[in-house]
């Protein structure tokens, strides 16, 4: 993976992090699309396992099933965002990104 | 009770999630980490005990349970966004004192006062009580740091002793030159910046590295705000029930990885660096 490559899974990460707070309907497909630039890296186990979790989210079911589903997704893509910015940071050998 | 991701394996069960699945993820998470267990134990810094307006909930046995299974000796608490009929959060600090005298010193208790209203007759209580520290959040309270009842507040906490935790994640407002202000005109405070300062990252990561009287917490941080920090300046948490422990430990060990962060720093993140302050 090039550098853009990892930053651009850093800013998909984030725009799923944002539309998760926010209870966005747009969750689901962006997730979706993170799962794609996340396919083999570190991250991609996360997002994928995000990206079907999401299908079953709805904001205005308050149940603790949906509430803890909901909480289960935001913390699979905190472990993706955090896969992604080291992969970022770190490049893709291990050593300071280029 | 199995608790993947901090939440009831039961509900997630019930809402037709494969909770094996959900577990092997997590384990997946931590497996790896290698983090060195502090001298006198690994410190949680920030964890909410009760419950907000917002749905979130933690109790006392749900907190110690999720210590337990990821290692964690002590965590400091405080109460959710639960001010009560006062304002000022009386029920709710009296409801995390009387849960950290039930844990066995496992539980540091911070109270959390407004102060845009009467908030000295709280903050004696809650010190009668025995309180360790004060936690105040600018958003859900709605006040700017630059105010003079806000030093006031750090003035109350720095002369008992107290380190000051103050939420410093998702808000509008620029924080580093207020707090710096408060730093001035509060000379004893020592302040915990929640959330590795990420609502104003870049100025707060100065602020961070020329004073140290602050220090950042990883609880829902991002990565790229805490590899540049010295390792004495920041300290491992979780930010219960909104975090859990697992991605909170994960953040922290890739962070370790891409900083170069030795054995020494990492036990001082975990717990070394926040312990100095609650001694």
């Amino acid at each position: 993976m090039s550098h853009v490559d990892a930053i651009r899974l850093v800013a998909a990460c984030a725009q799923c992090e944002m539309a998760l707070v926010r209870d966005d309907s747009v969750a689901g497909p962006l997730l979706v699309q993170a799962a794609r630039a996340g396919e083999a890296t570190e991250a991609e186990p996360y997002l994928t396992a995000a990206a079907r979790l999401a299908r079953g989210l709805n904001p205005r079911d308050g149940s603790p099933g949906s509430r803890a589903r909901r909480k289960v997704v935001q913390a699979l893509v905190r472990a993706a965002s955090t896969e992604a910015g080291a992969l970022a940071l770190r490049g893709p050998r291990g050593g300071p990104a280029g | 009770m199995t608790r993947p991701f901090g939440e009831d394996g039961g509900a997630l069960a019930a809402a037709g999630l494969d909770v094996d699945e959900l577990q092997a993820l997590e384990r997946r998470l931590i497996d790896r980490l290698g983090l060195p267990e502090p001298h006198g134990g690994s410190i949680d810094a920030h964890c909410h005990l009760g419950r907000d307006a917002d749905g979130h909930r933690l109790g006392t046995a749900e907190l110690l349970a999720d210590l337990d299974r990821f290692g964690l000796r002590r965590a400091v608490c405080f109460a959710l966004n639960d001010p009560g009929p006062d304002r000022q959060f009386m029920a709710a600090n009296a409801g995390v004192l009387a849960a950290a005298r039930r844990s066995g010193g496992r539980l540091v208790p911070f109270c959390r006062v407004d102060p845009t209203g009467d908030w000295e007759p709280a903050l004696r209580r809650a010190a009668d009580g025995g309180a360790r520290g004060l936690k105040l959040h600018p958003v859900a309270q709605r006040f700017g740091l630059d105010g003079p009842e806000v030093a006031a507040c750090a003035r109350a906490a720095a002369a008992r002793g107290w380190p000051l935790t103050i939420h410093a994640g998702y808000m509008a407002r620029p924080i580093a030159e207020p707090l710096r202000a408060l730093l001035r005109a509060a000379p004893g405070a020592r302040l915990i910046l929640a959330h590795g300062g990420r609502g104003d990252a870049r100025a707060v990561a100065g602020l961070a590295r020329e004073s140290e009287r602050v220090m950042l917490d990883t609880s829902l941080a991002a990565l790229p705000d805490l590899v540049q920090m010295p390792a004495s300046r920041l300290c491992f948490g979780s930010d219960r029930p909104y975090g859990e422990h697992a991605t909170a430990l994960h953040l922290v060990g890739r962070a370790a990885e891409v900083a170069g962060w030795s054995d020494d720093d990492l036990a001082g993140i975990m717990g070394g660096n926040l312990a100095t302050w609650l001694a």
